[in-house]
């Protein structure tokens, strides 16, 4: 049985690649932060009845545990050592943009620091592990060509994406100096109903559910005209997948090539609840980015060419799932306050 | 001009309490929250208002303890009167699986703000949650402020630091910083992961059909457990003193694990016998001695006493996890799944 190590995985994409991997029949290891509030709703599908389930093959009793921070190497040194894993796959991070402008020194520890450690941890344990990090179509920032593939230069704009730049090279170099397999999955934005709810997507497709159900009536925003090359997470972490399949480790740009308004995002979202958006968006310039990034949109005939991967999910079928998951979720919310009524 | 304050680790089982008290008090009250791509802010949620209506009092900013500048934007921003540094990976046990940031965190996170107050040159009053974990092996019980300390895990250690460092800056720089050294306490808020939570969520999902075990570590344990509500009085109590003091905050008495699932169990009416299975991964590496309180200094100059008692603490627990495990075989009958997701948390991690 192929083990796996996935930090970050109480995250969007660490659920949907646990998930994937349980279903391949994988031993799944998972890093969570320590929190007083359990933050792992994104999970609890996966590890319900654990203790229960030690025997059989119930998937629940093939995922795992540990505590750890990116930020405490003796912690990565164990997980490593205990899951002892075939595949690493590095997801974890302060992955906001805008937030990491507010905490820029936190940021670049958990997401730079935190990849050179892990690195270091699988380094020493002397172990045959394949190393996937996620990295980010963010690298390109203020790009100098449209669309971008793995060779179009890094122009990155915010303290995330310097962060994430330090991770790349650092995988890169771990590569060339120690003949590691580390690879990068440069992977522009994928969303999906368990996207965070402070992203523009998710807070858009929450809002429009909820004002469709007289939850809420306003919606701020920040920049209505940034656009952007989305996709479905569960697809792109099948690419991820696919990419420590390869005999040789390299680097992939992940994306759909087709790029977006947040407009365009709003328009459907708010479209398809016959909802007109102009009555409820309002624009707050705090949500702006100090320094925005241009267009980016990914070309990833690599990808495409050498994995064989393609998005299954289209943009309009993203936001309709989104929304419809995010219509569900306000029905709840509704009922809820039915119940406190009374 | 109303005070305004600012907590760290607000979204935290005191934290929470103390926002609650503060507000009602008139405060203007800032918070710093840590990014998590899941909102962390449950205990909170009855307090938030939106920051784009007029007149919210309470107002939530992103920062980290490990995030220096973080810290000083805050504080530059905030100007608090009063700052309560409650942020802290706070469970002893996980403190032996993620050492070294707890220390980062739990300790030289309280040095961070420190060298940010000292740096902005700001004159706030400074609260530093201390922890009866200071005592640890204990010199001799019951415990008092001058009771030797002699911390048995990496918590331990980094609220030890803590604690010194609080001092230091009182006495190097003449702060207004103060230390309450709290001994155990509870609430229908405290984090799941904690024994006392932990057995009255399993109590009543055990009544409800919704969960058959649970499994402890050490039943023999004995702290000194009191209401959280009655422990952030007894801080803001501390800021509010001519001179700034280190308190011991405690109930005098103490009862053990066993004693706790008698209460909870037989609010309940149910034995807990059958249903308790003892897990070894639960042992601390090193446990400590028998935790009791000597609170009399805090009750002579502050005036503390605590209201909720042991008996009243356990069945508030019981009474608000029994809604909770209500909501949850509700949900799981709707699913047609039986148990629910809540299972899941009762696993090693």
């Amino acid at each position: 049985m192929k083990r796996a190590l996935i930090t970050g995985i109480a995250g969007q994409d660490g659920s949907y690649l646990a998930e994937m991997l349980l279903e391949k029949g994988y031993e799944v290891f998972g890093l969570v932060r320590r929190s007083s509030n359990v933050a792992r709703t994104r999970i609890d599908h996966l590890t319900q009845g654990q203790a229960a389930a030690r025997a059989g093959d119930d998937p629940a009793a093939r995922i795992h545990l540990i505590y750890g921070d990116m930020n405490d190497s003796a912690s990565l040194h164990r997980a490593v050592r205990e899951s002892r894993p075939q595949e690493v796959y590095n997801l974890a991070s302060q992955s906001h943009v805008r937030v990491s402008f507010e905490m820029p020194e936190y940021t670049v520890e958990i997401n730079a620091m935190g990849t050179l450690r892990l690195l270091d941890a699988i380094r020493d344990a002397a172990l045959e592990t394949r190393f996937y990090q996620a990295s980010s179509s963010e690298l390109f920032g203020k790009a100098a060509t449209a669309p971008q593939d793995e060779h179009t230069p890094f122009h990155p704009r915010s303290p995330y994406a310097v962060s994430k730049l330090c991770a790349y090279w650092t995988v890169v170099n771990y590569r060339e100096a120690y003949g590691m397999y580390a690879v990068n999955g440069i992977l522009f934005n994928h969303e999906s109903p368990r996207r965070a709810e402070n992203f523009v997507t998710r807070k858009i497709t929450l809002g429009a559910a909820r004002i469709k159900l007289g939850l809420q009536q306003k919606l701020s925003l920040g920049n209505l005209d940034a656009r952007r090359d989305w996709g479905f997470a569960r697809d792109y972490m099948e690419a991820a997948w696919m990419i420590l399949q390869q005999p040789q480790p390299d680097d992939y740009v992940v994306a759909t090539g087709e790029l977006h308004s947040v407009r365009e995002f709003l328009d459907e979202a708010f479209g398809y609840l016959g909802l007109d958006w102009r009555e409820h968006v309002e624009t707050d310039p705090r949500q702006l980015r100090p320094a925005e990034v241009d267009a980016v949109v990914g070309d990833s005939s690599k990808a495409r060419r050498v994995l064989g991967w393609r998005p299954r999910v289209a943009f309009r079928e993203l936001v309709r799932m989104m929304v419809d998951a995010d219509l569900e979720l306000a029905k709840g919310e509704a009922d809820k306050v039915r119940a406190t009524d009374l | 001009m109303a005070k305004r304050a600012l907590i760290t680790g607000i979204t935290g089982q005191d934290g929470s309490y103390l926002a609650e008290l503060l507000l009602e008090k008139g405060y203007e009250v800032y918070g710093m929250v840590r990014r998590s791509s899941l909102f962390n802010t449950d205990r909170i949620d009855h307090l938030y208002q939106d920051p784009h209506e007029p007149g919210t009092r309470l107002r939530l900013i992103y920062g980290d303890l490990n995030d220096s500048s973080s810290l000083n934007q805050i504080l530059r921003q905030t100007a608090p009167d009063e700052i309560y540094n409650l942020g802290a990976q706070s469970h002893v046990r996980v403190s032996f699986d993620v050492p070294e940031y707890t220390g980062e965190v739990t300790g030289l996170g309280a040095v961070r703000i420190l060298e940010a107050i000292r740096d902005l040159g700001l004159r706030p009053r400074f609260y530093q949650a201390s922890s009866s974990e200071l005592y640890g092996k204990v010199h001799e019980t019951p415990q008092s402020e001058t009771t030797p300390f002699y911390p048995r895990s990496p918590y331990g250690c980094a609220k030890a630091y803590a604690y010194y460092i609080t001092v230091n800056y009182r006495e190097s720089y003449g702060l207004f910083a103060c230390n309450g050294i709290l001994f155990n306490h509870e609430s229908e808020r405290r984090g799941e992961t904690f024994v006392t939570r932990k057995i009255t969520r399993a109590a009543t999902r055990i009544k409800l059909g919704l969960q058959q075990k649970l499994y402890l570590g050490n039943l023999d344990a004995r702290r000194d457990w009191g209401h959280a509500r009655d422990y952030v009085e007894a801080m803001y109590l501390m800021m509010q003193a001519e001179e700034a003091d280190d308190y011991v905050i405690a109930t005098g008495e103490t009862h053990s694990i066993r004693e706790f699932l008698d209460e909870t169990f037989g609010h309940l009416q149910m034995d807990w016998k059958p249903y308790v299975e003892i897990d070894p991964r639960y042992y601390r590496p090193a446990e400590v001695d028998l935790l009791l309180g000597d609170a009399s200094k805090a009750r002579e100059k502050l005036g503390w006493t605590p209201k909720v008692s042991f008996r009243e603490l356990a069945r508030l627990m019981v009474d608000a996890d029994m809604k909770i495990a209500e909501r949850e075989r509700a949900a799981a009958e709707r699913e047609g799944t039986p148990g629910g997701a809540a299972s899941a948390r009762w696993g090693a991690v």
